[in-house]
């Protein structure tokens, strides 16, 4: 046994010299090859610009997707503020809410599925942010309908704990999907029966004929209702369609959610001007 | 910092929501806060003025726009949306808002706004309003790239060189009172987007005014001007910096071939533990 240990502590050491060889190894000679190589990339690049060729654009991918991927940190003294830094941009107002795995509308239809009315869109697919596109497309009636709304995470698809009192609005992992009934159990309606059919479509696409994918997709779409809840289903006082303190919503929130004026604006405005109290002094320019 | 600032003080063409397509900003605008000593617009118009005569400007003193001009800075290139970086001097510097203050200008001041507004505005202003390593950070994104640096002919990679410093070790660790870059670029008392070549007599960073640049009262008062002549940004090469270059060298070597052998040395000596009996040859 006293043998083994030692055998045992004699590895350690051994791993431990080797570890420290890599390490000398990397802050003495790796290093004058690395800064060695450094100078030598740059000289490589003066000499390309001397030669007056034109420098190759960067394809849009780069531009939008592997540039935009820098994070800063600003230190503020007292906190540090880390957020994404998007080149040539002056607010760097980064997502950083991660994409929807769970959901099988956003396969074909993006996480960013309303651009019909331009007027309206941006709220729409705001919205889509943290409600699933369930909550409003599918209309459940009757034996079916349970009234019971649920949170999930945008990665797992698991069911999670309301995220409305830990993170702020707009930065919640989560979204609401609601629950129906069949046959008397509580099922959320992005079943898995539901969501293989769907991905399994996606899989077998090209190999469908048009009848094929006509029926598929009818399927699938069969729980959806031709008109979607509205904004006013939501934002009401009277019978909101969302049990919103059920799903964490505090009552200043739902106060807030409930008031008219969301919808109010929504539904009586087709053009939306700039106040003039936002343009101080303009209105005594004009006269 | 641009709180007050509503959108359309920047966003000029911006009328109705949704909006058409917006031209890009134009920061010299002015905008709609009054700058209370001189009862005008504000605006940033004479940074323009000094960025054009500094080393960043874009035309040569012939008028003439300088080689490789897309290179040269333009607002946003150093300014991300600036942040307020309060302090509190109540009872000892330290970052962050001091609640015992704000009570003391609630006295007077009975709008919360103001009051918040004015505190972050002035503290703000009385140190660093980026952490030294921000700066850094900020003038790298150009200074550190090895194909700008080569283009320009600059003598070095300046960030990375001030990182192997002293200071610029400290400043990694979020020292907010080492120097950073426009510390020593730019001449106490003037803006820092006056900063000009070294090759200019006018600059802090010429030959003969260097010997100033670390003697100030914040820094090494007491410190001569040859405090001063030592290399700042030297850079591990042969040409830029033949005698750090050199000493640099011995010493990696001297390390290197010390701790290596031993280290072999070591290793050997363990195996042999594992292996006592072990021969190479055959036994006669």
């Amino acid at each position: 046994m006293k043998n083994f240990l030692f055998k045992i502590y004699m590895l350690g050491f051994l791993v431990l010299t080797v570890f420290f060889m890599v390490i000398i190894w990397k802050v003495t000679f790796a290093h004058i090859f690395h800064e060695y190589h450094d100078r030598h990339e740059a000289q490589e690049i003066a000499k390309f610009k001397e030669g007056k060729e034109a420098p190759t654009d960067k394809s849009t991918f780069e531009k939008i997707i592997l540039e935009s991927d820098e994070r800063v940190k600003h230190y503020l003294g007292y906190k540090i503020l880390e957020e994404t830094r998007i080149k040539g941009h002056f607010h760097h107002i980064g997502f950083d809410i991660g994409p929807d795995k769970r959901s099988y509308c956003v396969d074909c239809h993006g996480d960013m599925p309303h651009d019909a009315v331009k007027e309206i869109r941006a709220f729409l697919n705001m919205h889509a942010f943290f409600v699933g596109c369930e909550t409003c497309h599918v209309k459940l009636e009757k034996a079916q309908k349970t009234g019971v709304y649920k949170w999930y995470d945008r990665t797992t698809g698991e069911i999670v704990a309301s995220p409305v009192a830990k993170e702020k609005p707009g930065s919640f992992r989560a979204k609401i999907i609601p629950f129906e009934s069949v046959n008397g159990k509580l099922q959320r309606v992005d079943s898995q029966e539901r969501m293989d059919f769907a991905r399994e479509y996606e899989e077998r696409e090209d190999t469908l004929t048009e009848a094929q994918k006509s029926r598929a997709k009818k399927l699938i779409h069969k729980i959806v209702h031709k008109q979607p809840y509205m904004c006013e289903d939501c934002h009401q006082k009277e019978k909101p369609l969302l049990p919103l303190a059920e799903i964490g919503y505090p009552k200043e929130r739902i106060d807030s959610i409930t008031g008219t004026e969301a919808v109010g604006m929504i539904k009586n405005y087709t053009k939306f001007y700039m106040p003039k109290m936002l343009l101080p002094g303009e209105a005594n320019k004009k006269k | 910092m641009h709180a007050r600032v509503k959108c359309e003080g920047c966003h000029t063409d911006i009328t109705e929501i949704p909006h058409k397509p917006a031209k890009k900003v134009d920061c010299l605008v002015e905008c709609h806060i009054v700058e209370p000593s001189s009862e005008k617009k504000f605006s940033h118009k004479d940074v323009e003025t000094f960025l054009a005569t500094s080393v960043h400007g874009r035309l040569d003193n012939e008028g003439k726009e300088k080689k490789y001009v897309e290179d040269y800075p333009n607002c946003k290139n150093c300014h991300d949306n600036p942040l307020y970086r309060p302090l509190s001097f109540f009872k000892k510097v330290r970052p962050g808002i001091s609640e015992a203050s704000l009570g003391r200008c609630r006295v007077c001041h009975k709008k919360e706004e103001f009051v918040f507004q004015f505190y972050n505005h002035v503290t703000t202003r009385l140190h660093k309003s980026r952490n030294p390593l921000n700066i850094a950070e900020m003038c790298g994104r150009c200074h550190d790239d090895p194909a700008l640096v080569a283009r320009h002919e600059l003598s070095t990679k300046a960030v990375f060189s001030y990182g192997e410093t002293f200071h610029g070790k400290a400043a990694s660790f979020l020292d907010e009172r080492v120097p950073d870059c426009l510390d020593c670029h730019v001449n106490k008392g003037e803006s820092v987007h006056q900063m000009i070549s070294h090759k200019d007599p006018k600059a802090s960073t010429h030959d003969n005014n260097r010997g100033k640049i670390c003697a100030t009262i914040d820094c090494h008062p007491s410190a001569s001007a040859k405090f001063a002549s030592y290399g700042v940004h030297a850079e591990f090469s042969l040409v830029q910096s033949p005698a750090q270059y050199f000493f640099t060298v011995f010493f990696i070597i001297l390390t290197g071939c010390t701790l290596l052998p031993l280290m072999g040395i070591i290793f050997l000596d363990i195996v042999r533990r594992f292996f006592p009996h072990a021969e190479m040859g055959r036994r006669k």
